[in-house]
């Protein structure tokens, strides 16, 4: 008996791989804004993004994450990061794992192997979202005028993470470092974040970043 | 000739930066710190409008929020328009635009003026009710009449070319003002380390200090000010908001800014900067420290050009170096407005005399003046004022306070500046929002805010605490108690010193008498905008009305973007006077948001244009976009509606792209369709519960359509469930249902069912899904996959894992069109790679790209429901003809199964789906249109159905419908009518929903 249906997705190197905001072609608009910009802004994308779902008060879950991952489950409203793995938490039986691109599926099968005979969940949610880094000393201001959320330093310390009311949708904000801030976006809002954050940071200067 | 008004020296102006400006079409100059209505004194501009009512000639009479008559129209060109702007409240800047709003063509040669006394009689209080109500029809008439000729400012035609935005803040203590209280209570919460906003409506900080005559520690008010600006702004977490005012009070400690960000810059914002801002304040702790409003006293002619309030006349002379006239008046009943006459002096323009009502006065300014060798008048007042566009003289004679009389006949005085002094009214404005009614303290012949209704602090003149000293030290221990009720500890601090003046009380006169009494007397105006005056409030109560709302609507008293701030307590007192009670017995009326006029760019923010709201695309719109594809939005989704060829029509393009399908092969992008994956050892279980089919015998490899209903027993969502593995599914939406069904079944895994061992996770976004539909789709995909695609091997309603164009997927042979079909689910960032390598393969068998009309009308050749289409949440399963899907032995009481069993919902003659052929196969009949049995029947007609779905151009060569008919499914064979708004009636058969492959050979081959 197959209790999941896990499979490889993403194709061998050569195949055409698009983000959400390809169209948007980022990439031509490195080095065009303005100097000194108040925010710039860089794509983290075709990462790998994993839901991982379980009972964070089963020692046996928590231990099997950490013999796959090396990362301690954070708790509410936190993320711990470790190189390029971050793990996120995002309910109190969700988190939000991000790893380089393409380790996805090795990363699930070894979950599933030091998870197994417990109810969990992993899904590969990689194609629908993905990273927006802002960084600069008008970020908290462009979350300012986006989001009801307080995003004052005593409030938001970096390592947290919420999910929240931003401009008309939602998404989640999380503080990386002390000017770094990452929004993770669904894919078919993208260009609606984008439009809004163009938009948001032109009195500060916005510019892209490889 | 030019700022002939204007003061050798002095003010807050600089002198070195001249700025020009028209008013009216006249060219003007004045200097940058100018106000308008500082620059129009300085050019000795008297006439700044027509009254409302009365079309009276009128001057500015104020210098800040409250001032009542200099209300104008600003903006360059047609786009940059601006209604109601207070002269008083706009900086000059370069290049400004302002045009009286009423008076036409020009203030000085009014056609109404003419008819001024004649429309006045014609004009009572109550006036519109009176007149324009009646008939009601012609209200529109009448109200482009009245708007036009009492010229309330109009609105741009153009597009604002600026930038409005919103700004979130939390903070632990807003302050609302920054005069001196408000100043030390920021130097309080700020050196505690809380996070304070502080706000103040001005164009700089400072308040009454601005123009203050009084020195603290022994120097100039100002370079305190200067001094606590400078610390607050070392404080990191200070933020400080001059022009910006606080507008509204709201619940919870939620508070309103609206910041000018520009407005004094130019008609237009610089390049890349926002106009105004609107600041959402979430507060642990409000000071408000709004000050006090001073009020006129109510007299004779007290609207003619050159009245004005006596504080108006410092601000000008002391902070704008404008001297609005050469020889003035005082009028008052209190000391504070001695400043006035002393501050006119000083200024070298010649103080005729000050009238005071009280029998004698002796406070330190009074002395003053008196040892300045100024002619005082006690007991006495100014009565009336003479002049037509400007004063030319005041009566003052001895007045009998207690009996209201006068009690001489008084001296008429030659002079050109009337100032007038009632009192003052502490600005109780936001402290009212929430509804905490003000209190009325006879000591300061003021309201103060009552019961506070939030966490708030009220400090300085809004309190009634008026003496400088005392203002700041109430201030600052105010501002303390907000820091430490927030959590923060109190810091110690050492104010300035203020002098200590004796100060004596001011006397209860609001309505100065006339000898021949109100009615007969000249026009005494009690609210200068709305055109009130004593003798209509006093005509209101002798009406009958005589609670304050009602005095309110009857005579406009306070109306509109003044609030009352002038005239709210003279009219209380004179209505609490003719009623016989007091002012307290009397109460005020309600105070509401916003405190004066926001512009609805700001109101509007970034919600506009382009990003009004958000858009969703799936991963290959920019390839839909490239095939020239029209759009359709499906709740915030676009998704390709139609794709047009050569000009080409919907229909014509809709009826290419059915035939397409079912000749040979179209493809669709489904990605849009909600996707649930579904993990967890009772995964199938829940199923069992949620759809009313049953899933137990399901085999993995497999798919199965099922159907969902609510409690009650109706349908409200469908879609396709594949079993991935034993605990493995995932689930399919319709578009517009993905979040509401994931929320569903999160609420009963959550809620009702917590025991099932069950995950769900929303892979909408991670998948882009295509759909080859048509006979030769399987040709089609064979050459881009490596997956056996024989009908055995990959049978209907099964789903397999390969490599298409490349790239893996997960490929669903299911089928919405009734052809041969498969769905092929790529990782998103994959797909248009995968879509190119089908349309490349996909030449030699005309693949056709379809957009969702056609997907609609291939559906319903087939008689499949689209939910929310056909049907409307008061349909069962059986009312669909859809029995088969309802699995009426599964153990558990699945969601709907008790609600579909209730007697309404298994009784006959439920409205049933069916299938409609119009006799005419060119007939269109319209999607809502009613159906009827008998098309002869005498309106009301019986109505026995509707039609949900039509469509006169698809592949059957004919106009069909799907609709619901009472019984409809034991009368196929029968007729229906439809009988439409031209009178016309169309006749439908009743048949069968599947027009098209009824066996549903098609999808099987």
């Amino acid at each position: 008996m197959t209790t999941a249906n896990v499979y490889q997705q993403r194709p061998d190197s050569g195949a055409k791989a698009e983000s959400s905001l390809h169209h948007a072609n980022l990439a031509g608009l490195i080095a065009k804004g303005r100097k000194n910009p108040g925010v710039t802004v860089r794509e983290k994308k075709l990462l790998g993004h994993l839901t991982l779902r379980g009972d964070a008060k089963d020692p046996a879950f928590a231990e099997g994450v950490h013999k796959a991952l090396g990362l301690e489950l954070p708790v509410a409203l936190s993320l711990v990061a470790n190189a390029e793995t971050s793990l996120q938490w995002m309910g109190p039986d969700e988190w939000l794992l991000i790893v380089p691109g393409g380790q996805e599926f090795a990363v699930e099968q070894a979950l599933r192997a030091a998870l197994a005979g417990l109810h969990i969940s992993v899904v590969n949610v990689s194609g629908g979202q993905q990273l927006l880094e802002l960084s600069g000393p008008k970020v908290r201001e462009v979350l300012m005028k986006s989001t009801s959320y307080d995003v004052h330093p005593d409030n938001f310390p970096v390592g947290k993470a919420v999910g929240t009311v931003f401009a008309k949708s939602q998404l989640v904000i999380r503080h990386t470092a002390e000017d770094t801030w990452e929004l993770l976006i669904r894919r078919s809002f993208s260009d609606y974040w984008w439009l809004w954050l163009q938009d948001a940071a032109a009195e500060y200067g916005l510019s892209v970043e490889a | 000739m030019s700022q002939t008004h204007r003061l050798p020296n002095g003010g807050r102006v600089d002198r070195t930066k001249v700025l020009s400006f028209t008013f009216n079409g006249q060219q003007y100059k004045g200097y940058e710190g100018d106000s308008l209505a500082a620059a129009l004194l300085a050019n000795g501009v008297d006439v700044i409008g027509r009254s409302f009512k009365y079309s009276r000639p009128r001057g500015i009479y104020a210098a800040g929020a409250e001032e009542p008559n200099a209300v104008l129209q600003i903006g360059a060109t047609e786009a940059t328009q601006i209604p109601n702007v207070r002269a008083t409240q706009q900086a000059l800047y370069q290049g400004l635009v302002a045009t009286s709003t009423n008076g036409w063509p020009n203030v000085n040669n009014d056609v109404m003026g003419i008819l001024g006394k004649v429309g006045g009689k014609l004009m009572p209080p109550g006036f519109y009710y009176k007149t324009f109500m009646y008939p009601q029809s012609f209200w529109m008439t009448y109200e482009k009449y009245i708007r036009k000729a009492a010229g309330l400012g109009r609105s741009p035609t153009q597009n604002d070319p600026d930038t409005y935005d919103y700004m979130n803040h939390h903070c632990d203590v807003l302050i609302v003002g920054a005069g001196p209280a408000g100043l030390a209570a920021a130097l309080a919460a700020g050196r505690s380390g809380a996070r304070v906003i502080i706000a103040d409506e001005q164009e700089e900080f400072g308040g009454s200090l601005l123009d203050s005559r009084e020195s603290l520690d022994g120097k100039s008010a100002m370079e305190w000010v200067a001094k606590v600006i400078a610390e607050l702004k070392t404080l990191p977490d200070v933020i400080l908001l001059p022009r910006a005012t606080v507008n509204g009070y709201h619940d919870h400690n939620f508070l309103t800014i609206h910041e000018r960000l520009t407005d004094h810059l130019g008609d237009r914002a610089p390049i890349g900067q926002v106009r105004q801002r609107i600041h959402r304040v979430r507060a642990k702790r409000v000071v408000l420290a709004t000050g006090a409003c001073e009020r006129p006293l109510v007299y004779g002619n007290n609207d003619v050009p050159g009245n004005m309030l006596a504080g108006a006349v410092s601000t000008y002379v002391r902070r704008y170096g404008v001297a609005p006239g050469k020889k003035l008046v005082l009028s008052t009943n209190n000391d504070h407005a001695y400043r006035v006459a002393l501050d006119w002096l000083d200024a070298g323009q010649q103080v005729v005399a000050v009238a005071d009502a009280r029998s004698n006065p002796r406070g330190s300014l009074v002395e003053e003046a008196r040892a300045k060798g100024i002619r005082i008048l006690t007991g006495s007042a100014v009565i009336e004022a003479r002049g037509s566009k400007h004063v030319t003289g005041a009566r003052v004679a001895a007045i009998d306070v207690k009996a209201l009389s006068v009690a001489s006949p008084g001296e008429w005085l030659e002079c050109d500046l009337l100032a007038t002094s009632g009192g003052y009214s502490p600005v109780v404005h936001l402290a009212s929002h929430l509804g905490g009614k003000p209190t009325w303290r006879e000591d300061i012949l003021g309201f103060v805010p009552g019961e506070a209704p939030q966490k708030r602090v009220c400090v300085g003149g809004i309190n009634g605490v008026y003496p400088l000293g005392d203002s700041l030290a109430d201030g600052f221990e105010g501002g303390v108690r907000a820091a430490c009720e927030a959590g923060f500890k109190a810091v110690e601090g050492v104010l300035p010193k203020a002098l200590n003046q004796l100060q004596e009380p001011t006397l209860a006169l609001f309505h100065v008498p006339h000898e021949k009494g109100t009615a007969r007397a000249p026009k005494q105006f009690v609210d200068l905008q709305n055109d009130v005056t004593a003798a209509a409030i006093e005509l209101a109560t002798r009406e009958g009305f005589e609670s304050v709302e009602h005095v309110k609507r009857y005579t406009a008293l306070g109306f509109g973007t003044d609030q009352g701030k002038l005239g709210n307590v003279n009219g209380l007192a004179i209505a609490a006077r003719s009623l016989n009670v007091t002012i307290p017995q009397m109460g005020t009326t309600m105070f509401r948001p916003n405190y004066t006029p926001v512009t609805f760019g700001a109101v509007a923010g970034r919600h506009c244009g382009h990003i009004f709201e958000p858009v969703r695309y799936t991963a290959l719109q920019a390839w839909h976009v490239k095939q020239g594809a029209e759009f359709e939005d499906v709740g915030q989704w676009k998704r390709p509606w139609y794709f047009p060829r050569n000009g080409e029509d919907m229909h014509a393009a809709v009826k290419r792209e059915c035939q397409a399908v079912r000749d040979s092969v179209g493809i669709l992008d489904a990605s849009t369709l909600g996707k649930i994956d579904i993990q967890g050892p009772d995964a199938r279980e829940f199923l069992n519960r949620i759809y009313t089919n049953a899933w137990t015998k399901l085999d993995v490899g497999k798919a199965r359509y099922g159907l969902m209903c609510k409690e009650d027993g109706m349908v409200f969502d469908d879609g396709v469930t594949a079993c991935l593995a034993d605990n493995h599914f995932v689930m399919t939406t319709t578009t517009g249902g993905a979040a509401r069904v994931l929320q569903w079944l999160e609420i009963y895994q959550q809620t009702e069912w917590p025991e099932l061992k069950v995950y769900f996770t929303s892979v909408t976004d991670h998948y882009a899904t295509l759909t080859l539909s048509g006979p030769n789709s399987r040709k089609l995909l064979s050459e881009v996959t490596d997956i056996d695609l024989d009908r055995e091997a990959f049978p209907f309603m099964t789903w397999k894992e390969g490599l298409v164009g490349g790239v893996p997927a997960r490929v669903f042979r299911i089928s919405f069109t009734g052809e041969l079909s498969y769905e092929v689910n790529i990782q998103a960032d994959y797909a248009m790679g995968v879509l190119e390598k089908i349309v490349g393969a996909g030449k030699q068998y005309n693949l056709t790209p379809y957009g969702t009309e056609t997907m609609h009308v291939l559906r319903a050749e087939k008689g499949f429901i689209i939910v929310g289409q056909d049907t409307d949440g008061s349909m069962t399963p059986d009312d669909l003809n859809m029995g088969w899907c309802v699995g009426r032995t599964k153990p558990f009481s699945w969601i709907g199964w008790r609600g579909m069993n209730r007697e309404d919902c298994v009784r006959e003659q439920r409205k049933q789906l069916v299938g409609l052929k119009p006799l005419n196969p060119t007939q269109w009949l319209p999607e809502g249109a009613q159906l009827v049995f008998d098309a002869k029947q005498a309106i009301p007609m019986t109505m026995v159905g509707h039609v949900t779905s039509s469509y006169a151009h698809n592949s059957l060569g004919y106009s069909f419908a799907m609709g619901v008919v009472k019984g409809g499914l034991k009368r196929i064979g029968e007729r229906v009518f439809s009988p439409q708004a031209d009178g016309s009636v169309i006749e439908a058969e009743i048949v069968s929903s599947v027009f098209f492959d009824p066996k549903g050979e098609r999808q099987n081959i």
